[in-house]
């Protein structure tokens, strides 16, 4: 304990919300995997991410109330260990739909926990300012760090083991929080104050739902674009986007230079907008040039969920409650994101798929590759893209082993060359019309940014 | 400086950042980073000067394929993975309500047209376009989709399709 404050709460209550927040991100990076395991759809494996964030937008509130009605110790503690058990039941699903009944009940859990925490930080940091800030500094590190992480141990472990080294950090969370819910167990001390909770800050909030809505379409469409489209590893995704939360912290250093909260929240969307449109318009599917849209991307984030979360919370009591709105707004910006994303993009996956097959094929038609090399190397891709159909095509082996004749091996090069060019460009044009709405949903927000007077703090 | 500076100065930044970003990649091609479209099979496709048997018999195909798509009016990709196999041939002429009748009339004016093609490449002497074109008129369709495939042996060792002419054929081809 030092300077009063018991340093073993603070680190649980911190863990307990990064842990959960991170939750609505970890599984983008395995999303690829679940998607082939569980032998599902793009628009099925996505309601793995739905799922969570719709239950936490619909239990933030409730949460929020229900731990200042039996006292967030036990709402906290219950909590966590409901969204252990839960992250249990997540790793060892082998169906989707016990998969998601799983995540449904995570979010649950999830959603008691992070509310309770900001209920509970107050009285163990000593201020409310201070428990506002280690709340949404946990809960932003959670966020950013989720991708990578799930990336990481998705590609040394498995993508259940995302959920199951969640079990054991749940539990360890929630042990420091036991004594809180003992003491109020012991002492039958209730918040009463329900009925003085004032309204929710409407614009900040809708902003925040419309802002979030474009960050999951840039986090979503990104990694299905690195993992499925351009065939990265899950590793190798996770330190691509990475970027995205380095640019973040340089948005936190620039935050506190302007005090001006309507002016950071402007700024941030248009950056994230701006992020967004340029993955739009890649010129080539080239890794590195996801990066500038990305670090636009990161900037932006950072300095509008900031300054919204801010404004939603300044001056409004209780701060759980409010929290609970926030947590809301958030996650149900990210359903209604992916919800109006991924029709489109699943739609235009299809689209691209003939248009980048037929163009394969008159690539192979018109190549100078021996005729009857040329009939084994369509029907091999033919096959090879029947047995991908409704995913983003890759050709992968097909043309191996490449001729030992050199001069058939050269065309044969070319031939594979201009082929997974065409399907690389199907693949990353499939993603535009969906990342421009992301942009557009971005722009959107600077709406109830603009019309609100009370944004500056 | 002022925070109101400031304040204009960040909605500046992130306004310039993203135009530039933007505009630097529509100037790359990023909007017109997409599949090739497809040549329309009714227009004539120029042959280029063939070499060997293997490029004329390349080119024969691509042009049967080109006619016989025009017939079908689909596009001669479409058509080329419709005949890679059966089941993919079955799923083609179910889509568009073909009978096999339709499909080898079509492919048997493709192989047509891919003569008439060779001939005005000068890639077959006139002599052999003539008794070729009666032949091809009559073929039936799997053996119409053979020489769409696989133009080349069939050229290449041609008294499989013409008989004792086959030696004549060789003659006649560059």
């Amino acid at each position: 304990m030092r300077d009063g404050v018991p340093q073993p709460r603070v680190a649980a209550l911190a863990l307990a919300v990064g842990i959960v927040l991170a939750d609505s991100s970890i599984v983008v990076l395995a999303l690829p995997d679940i998607y082939r395991d569980l032998n599902t759809s793009v628009a099925g494996v996505t309601w793995v991410l739905i799922s969570f964030n719709l239950v936490m937008a619909l239990a933030a509130v409730p949460a929020a109330l229900l731990a200042r009605r039996v006292g967030p110790g036990r709402t906290a503690a219950v909590g966590l260990a409901v969204f252990a058990g839960a992250g249990l039941a997540c790793g060892v699903a082998d169906q989707l739909s016990t998969l998601i009944v799983a995540r449904c009940v995570q979010a649950l859990g999830g959603a008691a926990a992070v509310t309770a925490a900001l209920e509970l930080l107050p009285a163990t940091v000593g201020s409310e300012r201070r428990a506002t800030a280690v709340w949404a500094s946990a809960g932003a590190t959670g966020a950013a760090l989720g991708p990578a992480v799930g990336g990481l141990l998705t590609e040394l472990i498995s993508w259940q083991s995302i959920f199951l080294i969640q079990v054991p950090i749940a539990l360890a969370a929630a042990a420091p929080i036991l004594a809180v819910a003992k003491h109020e167990a012991a002492t039958g001390i209730l918040q009463t104050e329900l009925s003085r909770t004032g309204r929710p800050h409407l614009w900040a909030n809708l902003a925040l739902a419309m802002v979030s809505a474009a960050i999951a379409a840039a986090l979503f469409l990104l990694v299905l674009l690195l993992i499925e489209g351009w065939r990265l590893t899950p590793i190798g995704a996770a330190i691509i986007v990475t970027v995205m939360p380095l640019a973040a912290i340089v948005g936190s250093r620039i935050g506190p230079l302007v005090p001006s909260a309507k002016a950071r929240a402007a700024a941030g969307a248009i950056f994230v907008s701006g992020g967004l449109a340029g993955l739009a318009y890649l010129p080539k599917a080239e890794v590195a040039l996801t990066l500038p849209p990305q670090v636009l991307i990161g900037i932006g984030l950072s300095l509008v969920l900031s300054a919204l979360t801010e404004t939603a919370l300044a001056g409004r009591a209780p701060q759980a409650i409010h929290g609970g709105w926030t947590i809301s707004a958030r996650h149900a910006g990210v359903v209604i994101g992916l919800l109006a994303l991924t029709p489109i993009f699943t739609a235009d996956i299809a689209d691209q798929r003939e248009e980048a097959i037929d163009a394969g094929t008159a690539v192979i038609l018109d190549s100078q590759v021996n005729p009857l090399l040329k009939i084994e190397i369509a029907q091999q891709v033919g096959d090879r893209l029947e047995d991908e159909k409704g995913k983003v095509p890759t050709i992968g082996a097909v043309f191996e082993p490449l001729p030992a004749d050199p001069e058939e091996r050269a065309e044969v090069v070319q031939l594979r060359d201009e082929l997974q060019d065409q399907l690389d460009r199907g693949a990353t044009h499939a993603f535009s019309p969906s990342f421009l709405l992301g942009a557009l949903l971005g722009l959107l927000a600077l709406l109830p940014i603009g019309l609100s007077r009370r944004v500056d703090l | 400086m002022s925070s109101g500076l400031r304040s204009q100065l960040l909605v500046g930044a992130a306004i310039v950042s993203a135009v530039v970003l933007v505009g630097v990649y529509l100037a790359a091609g990023g909007s017109s980073y997409t599949p090739e479209k497809t040549q329309d099979p009714c227009k004539h496709r120029a042959w280029s000067n063939p070499e060997s048997l293997g490029e004329i018999a390349n080119q024969f195909s691509v042009s049967a394929l080109d006619g016989a798509a025009c017939e079908l009016g689909v596009s001669r990709e479409e058509l080329a993975q419709a005949l890679a196999t059966q089941e993919a041939r079955e799923r083609f002429t179910e889509r568009y309500g073909i009978s096999d009748a339709e499909l080898a009339r079509a492919i048997r004016a493709g192989l047509v047209r891919a003569i008439a093609d060779a001939e005005d490449a000068g890639a077959l002497s006139p002599l052999i376009a003539g008794p070729l074109t009666s032949t091809v008129e009559d073929i039936p369709l799997n053996q119409a989709i053979e020489l769409i495939q696989n133009a080349r042996s069939i050229l290449g060792s041609a008294e499989s399709f013409f008989g004792p002419a086959g030696e004549l054929l060789e003659e006649f081809l560059p």
